[in-house]
């Protein structure tokens, strides 16, 4: 055994080769709150790697007349005055390769799982120039999230960039997860990015991805809480990083970015200490572009570029619903939609607390499937509708025919857009719902048994109405068959409904 | 209002004694002192010091070199090394500063301005443990 082991060093000792060769260094003059001014290094380009003599990474991004400001990409109590610091030439790079699936990372890409080292196949940038519209295409797939309120309302397209924004406890990481949840065997890569958020949330959240299975196409980064600045601020580079290597290869790819709010004021902390002046809220100047180069780099390239998407979900935390501050409004201005959450709904018991009115889905229209846009077309506008007419019939008792049953319908319609947490619902069950909805077959069934009549349904048309859910399935549109079979069982159950109930 | 730094200084002080001698340079250099002194810059007069000689050394064609060895280079060498390095930087003058490092076990090691070549045995075993704790 020690022999192999000998001869196994021998072996590798021969097959090194020392490589001498003129190298730029500089020298630490000061360091202070993960922060180094460091001297020398005349010929260092932005955001060029630096390594410190205890094996630290650093990052260059003031490059100032005689020092370079640089960022510590880890432990800085150890670095100390006088110490030597080697530029690389390179931009700041991440380990990359299949097996990074069902792994958690940290944002410089080491695994902190305690489940061994990641078999690196290839680095990449994390900094990178967003594709260019030439190998762009319009989004035209659907990404099914299964949240009915989303996928029917506000639905999201692939290489789409949709907004979760709201204040704290109101289910924006939640429906972050049902959208991963939801994407098992839904031919998509997902990347979960966690910024500067507790250890024991991350470990919560992984257990749930774990359970529901979702972890076999899932990679998680994650700059806690507890970490530097600095691993904050890279953390989603490091992660769309990610996310570009399985486009690359022609895969569709879901990234969550959780969340940005804490990502920017990450980056303030870091350019106050790097002393570049403050703007609006202490923000720096470039802060819309730390957003927008990040977000710009979600896109759907056409078949000639691989064909493969980034769909990306930020997310922003407002302070008691104020959508107009300078972090959520510059966020709103660069993707293509908000899903808009709200702390009333969700004391309310509307749970997705989706704000229906505000949220907007700017571009997932034409990806949404025919079936879905036929029954939930006009959702949006009835429950406008039915908001302006709750609040009108509050002020009298008398209310003609019609708009009593427009009340109805309306209350039926938040009931069932109502949904557990943990329980994703297929889109071909979602269209059999809004099917019942919108033509009236819930109408008299009483509010309180929507749910056990939605769930009810579900199971007995999945049994009764094959042709429809085939046709749904494949070609993503019924026909007069499949209809009239799905008519028919929806009268057929909702008439042993009501005989029980 | 802009910062002045050492290097802004050293550079009027170069412009402003350039060419002079006698009363003139010593004029010159006694209100180079006194903007010091004005300024509040008397603490960083090294940082100019050293912004003047980096000027005077671009100008006179000077290559500043700082190599460290384990044992004591013989002469020979060192001229050998010197004449090698004055060719690399295409320098007129060469002034090199020798040091001995024990713990650098053997080899060479050359700094000029910030730029280094390090050849000893030291930097080698680090880049073979290296080497040998990477994933293949």
């Amino acid at each position: 055994m020690s022999n192999y082991i000998v001869e196994n060093l021998r072996k590798e000792i021969e097959a090194f080769k020392a490589d001498v060769k003129t190298e730029k260094i500089g020298h630490v003059m000061e360091v202070f709150d993960g922060i180094a001014k460091v001297s020398g290094l005349s010929d260092i380009k932005s955001s060029e790697m630096v390594t410190f003599p205890a094996g630290q990474t650093g990052v260059a991004l003031n490059l100032e007349e005689d020092a370079v400001g640089v960022i510590i990409l880890g432990d800085f109590s150890k670095i100390k005055e006088g110490d030597e610091v080697k530029a690389t030439g390179k931009i700041l790079e991440i380990p990359v390769s299949d097996s990074i699936l069902g792994r958690v990372v940290n944002a410089m890409g080491a695994p902190i799982d305690g489940k061994g080292a990641i078999k690196a196949g290839k680095t990449y940038p994390i900094e990178k120039v967003a594709p260019g519209v030439v190998t762009r295409q319009s989004v035209d797939q659907p990404v099914a999230t299964g949240i009915k309120a989303i996928d029917a309302i506000i639905p999201v397209g692939r290489g789409q960039r949709e907004l979760i924004i709201g204040d704290r406890q109101t289910g924006k990481t939640a429906l972050a997860i049902d959208a991963i949840l939801n994407q098992k065997g839904q031919n998509m890569i997902c990347v979960y990015v966690s910024i500067g958020q507790k250890d024991s949330k991350l470990r919560k959240l992984g257990a749930r991805l774990e359970a529901g299975g979702a972890m076999a196409y899932t990679v998680i980064v994650s700059a806690g809480a507890s970490e530097a600045a600095a691993m904050s601020y890279i953390a989603p580079y490091t992660g769309v990083s990610i996310a570009e290597y399985f486009m690359d290869q022609g895969k569709d790819v879901l990234i969550i970015y959780d969340d940005l709010s804490k990502h920017a004021v990450a980056y303030r902390e870091i350019s106050l200490l790097l002393r570049r002046p403050p703007g609006r809220e202490a923000y720096p100047g470039d802060v819309f572009y730390l957003h927008s180069r990040l977000l710009e780099r979600a896109c759907r390239r056409n078949a000639k570029y691989g064909g493969g998407s980034i769909t990306a979900f930020p997310i922003i935390e407002t302070q008691a619903g104020d959508i107009s501050a300078y972090i959520p409004t510059n966020v709103i201005s660069i993707t293509d939609g908000q899903i808009f959450l709200e702390t009333d709904l969700f004391y309310k018991g509307i749970r997705p607390a989706v704000n229906v009115g505000s949220s907007v889905s700017r571009v997932g229209s034409s990806a949404q499937i025919k079936a879905m846009k036929k029954v939930a077309g006009t959702l949006k506008l009835d429950l406008a509708q039915f908001r302006e007419l709750e609040a009108f019939s509050q002020f009298g008792s008398d209310l003609d025919e019609s708009t009593k049953k427009q009340l109805e319908r309306g209350k039926r319609s938040v009931e069932v857009l109502k949904q557990l947490q943990y329980a994703p619902v297929k889109t071909e069950h979602q269209v059999v719902t809004f099917y019942a909805l919108t033509k009236g077959y819930m109408d008299d069934v009483p509010v309180d048994k929507i749910k056990a009549f939605e769930s009810g349904l579900i199971e007995y048309t999945e049994r009764n109405a094959k042709v429809f859910y085939k046709e749904v399935l494949e070609s993503k549109m019924w026909t007069e068959k499949g209809e009239e079979q799905l008519k028919k069982a929806i009268a057929d159950f909702k008439s042993s409904f009501t005989s029980k109930s | 209002m802009a910062k002045i730094s050492p290097k802004n200084v050293g550079e009027a002080i170069y412009r402003a004694t350039e060419g002079k001698s006698g009363a003139g340079l010593e004029t010159a250099l006694k209100h180079s002192a006194q903007v010091l002194r004005d300024k509040r810059m008397l603490g960083k007069s090294e940082e100019v010091l050293s912004v003047l000689r980096d000027i005077i050394d671009k100008n006179t064609g000077t290559v500043r070199a700082k190599i460290t060895t384990a044992k004591v280079m013989p002469l020979g060498e060192r001229k050998k090394l010197e004449g090698e390095i004055k060719e690399k930087y295409k320098a007129q003058k060469v002034i090199s500063e020798f040091f001995e490092k024990a713990e650098l076990l053997g080899g060479i090691r050359v700094e000029v301005g910030d730029e280094v070549m390090d050849a000893t045995y030291k930097n080698k075993l680090h880049q073979l443990e290296k080497f040998l704790i990477q994933e293949k």
